[in-house]
């Protein structure tokens, strides 16, 4: 490595190295994916999203209390479903993306703008970007509701979800859900599509975070329901000092204490 | 087999009262043949961040001296010590940076950040191979033994445990979770990090 | 899953397993679709408009990939902006369909687009043109694109006539894409249409309960007429073999 800054982009230096341990047939490791259900839902004055929190790596749960919902700009959010680096690192791109184009137009970029380009950018990556999202947001030409899917195809639609958990997300919205409804209809639907998925699917869990978008205002509501809290440990299981048997110790202070001696007499500064 | 269990090791963070505590194994193996039951595989950043690679022992060393050049780059502009938060930040972005061709390891770091106030706040936080951030309010785990260590810790973690009380919770719950796992082992150190100090203690553990 | 396996991801594609169709009359064309997206054997998007707009008087029906006939149909859109604003005319179709072609030409390992192209300018009128999957171009009076068009090439075959008007072409396209979506599993939904003329693009809506329906198979299998007036009027039992 000779310059100090690293070249944009992805880097495959270790490809040709990792293409060698493939080929003897070692797999390649599990990277954590967000099994997920995240939905979105097109009310009368603006949008909600919802999203569950569990993450995980294969069969193990590697974060039970995870965020989903991704800042995009103020009035523009995106769940992610997927790979979590992946979902973690578009959206945060295109966040800043939209940040630099907000500054250079002077305007409140629009969600077709956030739409086209994560479209573009998973559509240049062949499907190898493994983020499936539903962007949804408020701006000067109405709410808007998407879905954008690894391969780069997009669809708008009044009431979306995506993930593992989105087929029973689905059936939650096409029975119950309607044209025009209130914001807190709209809040509950979410959250019982959200809970369908939690419940149903053993890749979504834990708690329910939800963002209710209108045009003036956007609303993040983290835990707005947690319907798998853990009860209290009923005692501790603390282990007496001294338990852990040692064999060497070392101390690092990182206080540094400082004395100053006088050797000499010393003269005394004039301050005449 | 997975590449990531070539030679073994397992790391584990806790937050505690005021403080963290981070503790791994000392094996290094090769397969099921043990090589070393002195490799290092948890690093000091600094003074207050410390950081675990279990995993490829290559990408292990390889990593730690590219850290540490990033942190000593980071260092000089900002005139300044990296804090804990930032420092994950640029953990995660290495790794994605190398999202089609990457580095086996699963990173673990522990560290005590200051606040604006000037107070002193735990912080732990690990990533997966590709760098997906993973901040957590009790403990992370990675390497090897990680699915024993989620079950020991899930049990025995409880919030606010002082200095003392946390390294006898992480020993031990690092030290069982060994126990049944082959390939790491031989011998555990653990660190505990006050806003004052780091304390450094070698257990006396299982050698087979 | 137990590692980031690309095979899943690739089958993990949404596609557009569709019945798409476009036909040619006197004053314009009648271009028709299916509504349906499908995910391998999850609808994703039920009311799907395939029929995307490419200029004000040339459109595209899209099967194939979502992701590549979009990603496709957007870089058209964009170039025929730049025609239409630097010549100060709009472009004639075949201008369109060749754009298309040469990007499903160039990248024929890489897409899988089969699109049909339809529009009306004023240096021929209505025109049809067909790309399908290798990237050739054809000009047709009438075509019809995806998984579903297979059905239905004999039906076509044998009903149409040239020299039509409006109507008949719309119900001729209706009718096709109807038994289409009955016989193809990846279509279905409801069929959209658009009628392109000089004067303008008109938009034609038909729900998936109002299709057109055809023989249904209930009159073989129940009692004869002559019999069955004779009886209680009773549920017809299923012919179980």
């Amino acid at each position: 490595m000779t310059s100090v800054f690293s070249p944009p982009g992805f880097n495959f230096s270790n490809q040709s190295r990792n293409d060698f341990i493939a080929e003897k047939g070692i797999p390649m490791p599990k990277a954590t994916s967000t099994g997920t259900t995240i939905v979105g839902c097109l009310f009368a004055d603006g949008i909600v999203l919802g999203a569950d929190t569990r993450a995980t790596e294969g069969d193990i749960v590697a974060d039970k209390n995870c965020e989903k919902i991704h800042y995009i700009t103020e009035s523009i959010r995106c769940c992610g479903a997927g790979t979590a680096a992946d979902t973690e690192f578009t959206t945060a791109l295109i966040s800043s993306n939209m940040e630099l184009h907000a500054l250079s137009t002077g305007r409140k970029p629009r969600v077709v703008t956030a739409m086209t380009m994560l479209k573009q950018m998973l559509f240049r990556h062949h499907g190898n970007i493994g983020a499936a999202l539903v962007l949804g947001g408020v701006d000067a030409t109405g709410p808007h509701l998407f879905t954008v899917a690894p391969h780069g195809s997009t669809d708008k639609l009044p009431y979306v979800t995506m993930g593992s958990g989105s087929l029973a997300a689905m059936a939650v919205f096409e029975s119950s859900w309607k044209p025009n409804m209130s914001r807190d209809d709209a809040l509950q639907l979410v959250k019982d599509a959200i809970s369908a998925g939690i419940f149903n699917d053993l890749g979504s869990g834990s708690n329910v975070d939800a963002c209710i978008i209108t045009a003036s205002h956007t609303e993040m509501l983290r835990n707005v329901e947690m319907p798998n809290q853990r009860v209290e440990k009923e005692r501790q299981y603390r282990f007496a000092r001294g338990t852990t048997a040692w064999k060497s110790e070392e101390i690092r202070k990182l206080v540094v204490s400082e004395e100053v001696i006088l050797l000499a007499g010393g003269d005394e500064m004039d301050t005449t | 087999m997975s590449i990531m269990d070539q030679n073994g090791g397992s790391v584990i963070a806790m937050v505690g009262k005021d403080c963290v505590a981070i503790a791994s194994d000392l094996r290094l193996g090769n397969e099921a043949l043990a090589v070393s039951s002195n490799f290092q595989k948890i690093f000091p950043i600094t003074d207050r961040i410390y950081l675990g690679l279990p995993g490829l022992a290559t990408d292990v060393t390889t990593l730690k001296e590219r850290f540490r050049f990033r942190v000593n780059m980071y260092t000089i502009k900002e005139e300044r010590e990296i804090e804990p938060e930032t420092f994950a930040h640029l953990v995660s972005s290495t790794l994605y940076e190398h999202r089609f061709g990457p580095y086996y390891v699963e990173p673990v770091m522990a560290g005590i950040s200051k606040t604006p106030s000037g107070g002193f706040k735990p912080f732990i936080a690990a990533t997966d191979l590709i760098g997906c951030l993973n901040y957590a309010k009790d403990f992370v785990v990675a390497g090897t033994a990680s699915s024993k260590l989620y079950g020991v810790a899930e049990g025995l973690w409880e919030p606010d445990l002082e200095p003392e009380d946390l390294f006898e919770t992480i020993s031990q719950t690092i030290m069982n979770a060994l126990d049944r796992d082959a390939y790491s082992g031989w011998g555990c150190i653990v660190h505990v990090l006050t806003k004052d100090k780091v304390i450094t203690r070698t257990l006396k553990a299982r050698m087979d | 899953m137990d590692r980031i396996d690309y095979q899943q991801l690739r089958s993990g594609e949404v596609n557009l397993g569709t019945s798409i169709m476009a036909v040619q009359f006197k004053d314009g064309v009648v271009i028709g679709a299916d509504s349906r997206t499908t995910t391998g054997s999850y609808i994703a998007n039920r009311v799907t408009d395939k029929l995307t707009h490419i200029h004000d008087r040339v459109y595209c029906c899209r099967s194939g990939s979502a992701a590549d006939t979009q990603a496709v149909a957007d870089i058209v859109h964009y170039n025929l902006q730049i025609f239409s604003q630097t010549n100060g005319s709009p472009p004639p179709v075949h201008t369109a369909a060749s754009l298309f072609q040469n990007i499903c030409y160039a990248n024929k390992d890489a897409l899988s687009a089969g699109i049909i192209v339809a529009g009306w300018d004023k240096e021929v009128g209505p025109s049809v043109y067909n790309i399908p999957l290798g990237g050739g171009l054809f000009r047709q009076p009438w075509a019809i694109g995806g998984s579903g068009s297979t059905y239905v090439y004999g039906y076509c075959d044998a009903t149409y006539q040239e020299g039509w008007g409006r109507d008949e072409t719309v119900n001729f396209v209706k009718n096709t894409l109807a038994l289409a979506m009955s016989r193809d599993g990846s279509s279905g939904g409801v069929i959209r249409m658009c009628v392109i003329t000089e004067a303008g693009v008109e938009r034609l809506f038909v729900p998936g309960n109002e299709l057109p329906k055809f023989w249904q198979g209930t009159e073989v299998l129940s009692l004869p007429k002559e019999k069955a007036a004779t009886l209680e009027p009773q549920v017809v039992p299923m012919a179980v073999e």
